[in-house]
């Protein structure tokens, strides 16, 4: 039986997408057997940062309504031949996914996978309720700003009330937060909110802390997941991320300001602040 | 599974609601003596009677029987619209119905030695203070652990007790009083129908409202050097008060 992880947040641009490509590229490369499915139908956009736009021929609400199969939709990615990707329609909306067909896509990929990542919409609506009703795990991804903060809130309660775990009074999903586009400089300066204030509102299980870094934006454009990218600080973030989400212990990097060297100092004239 | 709903298909959705109503407390259930006393209030606030929506209040009636049928009309006659009945025996409760009207239990959480009986006129004087006013309340409610934006936690009866935070967007109500052991961000109502002994108590004052009794305060209204304080807040002369603990 796979494990099912939702990707969520509540707000939109926090990172999603790209931390569900990310984890799921960095479960595969561990040798699990992942699929990463894109639930934000009619906005698709995991195949970009995936790399596999291209090849995109059916959708997942195709295979919901019976017009594919699974293997004729599933992706294989690149890179990876661990990882899977299962894509948006760009054309359908949200109402084209039903239930009874999400629950069989799931049971079905579920009995050849380790690792099912379910990107989720933004908003708390029918398509992030779908996405998050039967996942045993959620990852939620949540930036240093209040309302990006107080979003996450929301969808926490949604995953402890409108779950098909909260449903069945099963064992609760596992929640674990994760804070990306973390500046400790802007931290420092009181620009954004600092990780013990977000912890200690959210109240749940920090599993990772993504710094903000060029390398994301980068990556997104060259469709190259970031966690590829081992020598920036965010790809080793993503590792690290992973790796706490298999279970290990990994101490926490990248929360507090980085000494710069003298030289650095003096020629980059503070012009990063 | 509420999923499967098409929100084409709903026609409408149901929410809580708590909205002002007037109460109209009888303590006579003869129709003429409410109809003089009507007349005298129409020509002192002819403003209030404008189609108003009033609960008639029975609970200090014993009468097993009421003229319910021309007291609504007496109502009615002086712009009053009577949308429920509030106590009463089970005569009351009928005849309620069969006019089209609500009826509501009567409302016990109120401490009844607050309100003094006519009887008793003003006892103003120096007598021994009475032990002190304590709201014991039934059926009150413990919720434990975090109470998240968007959520809304009530006691519907008797005091709200959260072991953990209160966050912002979240909301507590209570009959009686709200004891938050935690951080309260969001906001709280305590006294929710009225009583105003009711309290609101907290760690680490943060709130986004408060309430007892329906008297508020916002955020705003907060005197900002008692944030992040443990607080109590009561109602102290139609004024919220908010004092430190310890």
């Amino acid at each position: 039986m796979a494990k099912i992880i939702v990707v969520t947040s509540g707000k939109g641009g926090v990172g999603k997408t790209t931390s569900a490509a990310a984890i799921a590229t960095g479960l595969a490369l561990r040798g699990n057997k992942t699929v990463v499915i894109d639930f934000d139908v009619g906005l698709r956009n995991l195949d970009l940062i995936m790399g596999c736009e291209r090849r995109v021929v059916y959708d997942l609400v195709n295979v919901i309504q019976g017009e594919a199969g699974l293997k004729q939709a599933m992706i294989r990615d690149k890179r990876s031949e661990n990882l899977h990707i299962l894509p948006a329609s760009q054309t359908r909306d949200k109402d084209a996914l039903t239930l009874e067909g999400v629950e069989k896509v799931l049971m079905d990929l579920s009995e050849e996978f380790d690792y099912i990542i379910c990107d989720s919409p933004a908003g708390i609506e029918r398509g992030a309720q779908l996405a998050l009703y039967f996942a045993d795990e959620a990852v939620v991804v949540t930036n240093p700003e209040v309302s990006s903060v107080r979003d996450s809130d929301r969808i926490l309660g949604l995953l402890s009330s409108k779950s098909r775990r909260a449903e069945q009074n099963r064992e609760p999903i596992k929640e674990h937060l994760l804070v990306t586009r973390y500046n400790p400089n802007r931290v420092d300066d009181g620009d954004m909110l600092n990780l013990d204030d977000i912890r200690e509102i959210l109240a749940i299980d920090l599993v990772g802390l993504i710094p903000e870094s060029e390398a994301v934006l980068r990556a997104s454009n060259q469709g190259v997941p970031v966690i590829h990218d081992d020598k920036s600080d965010a790809g080793q973030a993503y590792a690290d991320t992973v790796s706490r989400l298999m279970g290990e212990d990994v101490p926490l990097r990248f929360q507090s300001v980085q000494k710069r060297g003298l030289i650095a100092r003096m020629f980059g004239g503070g012009g990063r602040r | 599974m509420s999923l499967n709903r098409d929100r084409a298909d709903t026609a409408f959705t149901f929410k809580g609601g708590m909205l002002p109503m007037t109460v109209m407390e009888l303590s006579s259930g003869d129709p003429e003596r409410i109809r003089a006393q009507l007349a005298g209030k129409v020509s002192q606030a002819p403003a209030f009677f404008q189609h108003t929506p009033v609960v008639l209040s029975v609970e200090q009636l014993d009468e097993p029987h009421l003229a319910l049928e021309r007291i609504c009309a007496v109502c009615r006659a002086h712009k009053l619209l009577p949308v429920a009945v509030r106590g009463g025996s089970d005569p009351v409760k009928q005849s309620a119905w069969a006019l089209g009207l609500g009826w509501f239990p009567p409302q016990e959480s109120r401490p009844r030695a607050v309100e003094p009986r006519p009887v008793e006129a003003p006892v103003e004087a120096e007598l021994p203070v009475p032990p002190p006013e304590v709201s014991v309340h039934a059926g009150g409610r413990i919720h434990r652990g975090t109470v998240r934006s968007g959520q809304q936690i009530s006691a519907s009866e008797g005091d709200l007790v959260v072991i953990g935070a209160v966050n912002p967007g979240a909301e507590v109500l209570a009959a009686g009083s709200v004891h938050v052991y935690g951080s309260l961000r969001g906001r709280a109502l305590a006294g929710i129908h009225g009583d105003r002994e009711a309290g609101i108590f907290c760690h680490d004052l943060h709130a986004e409202l408060l309430s007892v009794a329906g008297t508020y305060k916002r955020l705003e209204d907060i005197d900002p050097k008692i944030l992040g304080c443990s607080v109590q807040v009561q109602l102290k002369e139609d004024q919220l008060r908010i004092s430190a603990l310890n």
